[in-house]
């Protein structure tokens, strides 16, 4: 066990933790960030996707210690003073069915538009491979992500 | 004889005036008519949760009273209006991205004729004998409560029209309304139903008040695209869901369960598992063991850590390769079908949810009472197991149904609510039992393996046969349109095959075989796929036709490529469909798209199998779902319909696979009786 000081999104957390206590366990159990989702626990689906000093990452599979002095956003913080572009944008395509995969796809776009900002289908498919939607959203993400980024 | 459209406001309803808040008299119209009650009309949406970010200390409710002020109005259980005209609305439906929040929601207000703006809250009903029995399946939500919350929304505009017309002092079948307001007889004067509940008078409705159904002409709400009503907190990480329900001094568990079905727990040593920091009880819950902790981590591995003996039972050997074998004992071998016969056997393996919110239940019992937050589609069913397992009367186990993710018929079960709930009692704490993606896939209500022996005497083609069987020798449960499922692979593709044996054509084939509604979702969706018009090398075009329940009629032509890796990929799915009155077309299309990669993960990539007992499939790997560059185009057409609606959510899952076997035929000359089709290479 050991104390570790967390950003985030913008905010300092100290934390008492196993230091291999995946980050995604300190956000929804420690810090009560439940919108970054549980769903395989082994970096197979991307739900648990959040930043980590701006890339995306697994954070079922990232230790808290690998955290620690790094900033993390997760979805809560994407839009904190206003709706994020890609926020807005799967509200107007309408994406969402259960919504439960959605924070996770939203985080892994907005990683791909902030390095490509208007990408093409193969790199929208590509980047987004790992983010499982049972719902069958798929066409919509990537109307969405088109969407945001032409509004960029 | 009351006219069409309209249903008389039944004075034998038990009028309760409520208490200081101010109210005014209230009428409460269930469906299917008004009834006596005494209950408390529940105001708040009060379930305990933390609010995300904040760390738990006391017990905060979050209600809905926030928005109603001291003055408002419950004409019925299903909406309330406040005194600036703000609508709060109660789901009886569990919401699992099908759209049911919404579509309850857009019905009442296009009754009431409120603007969609104006409804502000939707809250969800506790599972509550007010509503009947709250069970969310079969795609039967709206289907069924569509006329009664019609006239749950149009007694309401009646009496609000009923009251103004007094404050005017003129008739009330001279006055009208249009959205939020109610408009004078002179057609300039207007009280917006804000002002008529703030006034709080006249808000009772005298004996014969009539309700009268809009023209659905005149719909201004219903037919128009919505969304999900709960989009805007998923999509900033607020929503709730099961695994989100956070509670003052709540502790996480996972449950070891034997790896063979209906094992039995023997013995367990809890000594290492102690020893893990934040592991706090180990406690035998039936035939599991629960691992109880401060965190879900310090659950997981203490769950590593713990040792138990089962007993695995008999059925120890279990192996899905033989359950197949023993399957269709008794059908003829289709190789002697004599000559002038077509008979073909088809698989059709178990196949689990996978909801990508795993199962999971929180649980309370405490003085006497059992609270309960599950993402569920049978509140009451969860409320009924969970009070006999733990020996409580019904009455006290109060059951918060949280948001859905994903459903599929798995949460119709209650084996996951039961397990909470009995750890809450050995425990003696509030609790969250949750389920790692292994435990979902591994101990699930698969959708059973079944194999069908189709046969038909080509010279008279409508008596085509087809005998099934299905084995349920592992747990079995719904699974996303469940019997319709196979039924749709089986027929749709033998058809397929007959159509090839005559030389004629698949979709002029299907034209024959069914009656005219069914004939125009095939001629819509034959037309607007290009159905005879030239693909490229390597690819073909298949049509299914299903009527999911027999109620909603859908067409969907599939356009398949097979390229030399023999690896089948599905480039576009047009889709007719006719399921009556639409509520919110783009959710139609959203379930279309839904249903048809649900459907594609059975037909291409997964499938449930068993060695020595055991699911051999753990994860996202091995037992995968459709990824984005999997899912084709879709294009969905509707057939113009007054019908009411019939139902979507499962609709969209049935006719895919064959439509896509049948594609695959068209490109490779390959007929494919079984699914998965991983490969059409050897």
């Amino acid at each position: 066990m050991g104390a570790y000081n967390l950003t985030v999104n913008g905010q300092v957390f100290s934390v008492e933790a196993d230091g291999k206590m995946p980050l995604l366990w300190v956000l929804r159990d420690l810090l009560n960030l439940t919108g970054t989702k549980y769903s395989c626990g082994e970096g197979l689906c991307g739900a648990c996707t959040v930043h980590l000093n701006g890339e995306a990452v697994r954070s079922c599979t990232v230790p808290v210690s690998q955290a620690e002095g790094k900033s993390v956003i997760t979805i809560e913080g994407l839009g904190l003073d206003e709706l994020h572009p890609l926020q807005v944008a799967w509200l107007d395509e309408m994406v969402t069915q259960c919504g439960y995969c959605q924070p996770g796809q939203i985080m892994t776009a907005a990683a791909l538009l902030a390095a490509k900002p208007h990408p093409t289908d193969d790199e929208i498919d590509v980047a987004l491979a790992g983010s499982l939607c049972r719902c069958g959203t798929y066409l919509r993400i990537r109307a969405a992500i088109h969407h945001a980024a032409q509004e960029a | 004889m009351e006219p069409q459209g309209s249903q008389e406001i039944s004075r034998r309803a038990f009028l309760k005036i409520l208490s200081a808040t101010g109210a005014g008299l209230l009428l409460e119209i269930t469906l299917g008519g008004c009834r006596e009650t005494d209950t408390p009309y529940p105001t708040s949406d009060s379930r305990r949760t933390l609010t995300p970010g904040e760390t738990p200390e006391a017990t905060s409710e979050v209600t809905s009273e926030a928005l109603l002020n001291e003055n408002s109005f419950a004409p019925n259980i299903y909406l309330e209006i406040n005194s600036k005209g703000e609508v709060t609305v109660t789901a009886f439906r569990s919401e699992m991205g099908q759209g049911v929040r919404t579509a309850i929601a857009m019905i009442l207000a296009e009754e009431l004729d409120a603007p969609w703006e104006a409804v502000r809250v939707i809250r969800q009903a506790q599972a509550d004998p007010d509503y009947g029995d709250q069970v969310t399946g079969g795609s039967a939500s709206v289907a069924e409560s569509f006329a009664g919350l019609r006239y749950a929304g149009a007694g309401a505009r009646r009496i609000l029209v009923n009251a103004a017309a007094k404050t005017w002092d003129v008739e009330p079948d001279q006055c009208t309304t249009q959205p939020g307001q109610v408009i004078h007889p002179d057609g300039a004067t207007r009280l917006g139903y804000g002002d008529i509940v703030a006034a709080n008078r006249n808000l009772e409705a005298p004996p014969g008040l009539r309700a009268d159904l809009k023209d659905e002409s005149t719909f201004f709400l219903l037919g128009t695209n919505k969304g999900h009503w709960d989009a805007e907190t998923i999509v900033t990480g607020k929503a709730i869901y099961g695994l989100d329900v956070r509670l003052p001094g709540m502790l996480f568990a996972v449950l070891a369960r034997c790896p063979v079905f209906g094992g039995k727990l023997v013995s367990f040593d809890a000594t290492q598992a102690l020893q893990v920091p934040g592991v706090k009880h180990l406690e035998p819950v039936r035939q599991a063991v629960a691992v109880v902790a401060e965190n879900s981590w310090a659950a997981l591995r203490g769950r590593e850590m713990l040792q138990v003996t089962w007993d695995e039972g008999k059925n120890a050997g279990l192996n899905s390769g033989v359950i197949r074998e023993g399957l269709g004992k008794g059908f003829p071998d289709p190789a002697n079908a004599k000559s002038g016969t077509l008979a073909g056997i088809y698989d059709i393996p178990f196949e689990a949810h996978n909801t990508m919110e795993p199962m999971n239940c929180t649980a309370h019992l405490h003085d006497e009472i059992c609270e309960v937050w599950a993402p569920t589609q049978n509140p009451q069913a969860v409320q009924t197991a969970v009070a006999g397992a733990i020996g409580l009367p019904s009455s006290s186990v109060i059951i918060n149904v949280t948001l859905l993710g994903g459903g599929f018929g798995r949460r119709l079960q209650t084996d996951y609510a039961v397990e909470a709930a009995l750890v809450s009692q050995a425990i003696g704490a509030p609790v969250q039992v949750f389920w790692t993606r292994q435990d979902d896939i591994q101990h699930d209500f698969y959708h059973p393996m079944s194999r069908h022996y189709a046969s038909v005497e080509l010279d008279a083609i409508k008596l085509l046969r087809i005998n099934s069987q299905e084995s349920h020798d592992i747990p079995t449960g719904p699974w996303r349109s469940v019997g319709n499922f196979p039924a749709a692979y089986v027929h749709e593709c033998f058809v397929d095959e007959i159509a090839h044996a005559l030389g004629r054509d698949p979709v002029e084939i299907r034209l024959e075989l069914n009656d005219q509604r069914s004939q125009a979702v095939i001629k819509l969706a034959a037309e607007k796929s290009g159905w005879g018009e030239p693909l490229p090398p390597g690819w073909g075009r298949g049509i299914a036709y299903h009527a999911t329940f027999g109620v909603t009629p859908v067409a969907m032509v599939a356009e398949v490529e097979v390229p030399e890796s023999g690896l089948v990929r599905v480039h576009r799915v047009v889709c007719a469909v006719d399921c009556g009155t639409v509520v919110n077309p783009g959710n139609v299309e959203a379930q279309m798209q839904g249903g048809i990669a649900f459907g594609l993960t059975a037909a291409l990539k997964a499938r449930i199998t068993l060695s020595n007992g055991r699911v051999e499939q753990a994860n996202f790997d091995d037992c995968p779902i459709l990824l984005m560059g999997e899912m084709p185009e879709v294009e969905v057409y509707f057939v113009d319909s007054d019908r009411s609606p019939s139902g979507i959510g499962e609709m969209g899952v049935p006719p895919i696979a064959p439509a896509v076997a049948n594609a695959v035929f068209a490109a490779t000359g390959k007929r494919i009786r079984q699914i998965p089709i991983l490969s059409l290479v050897e």
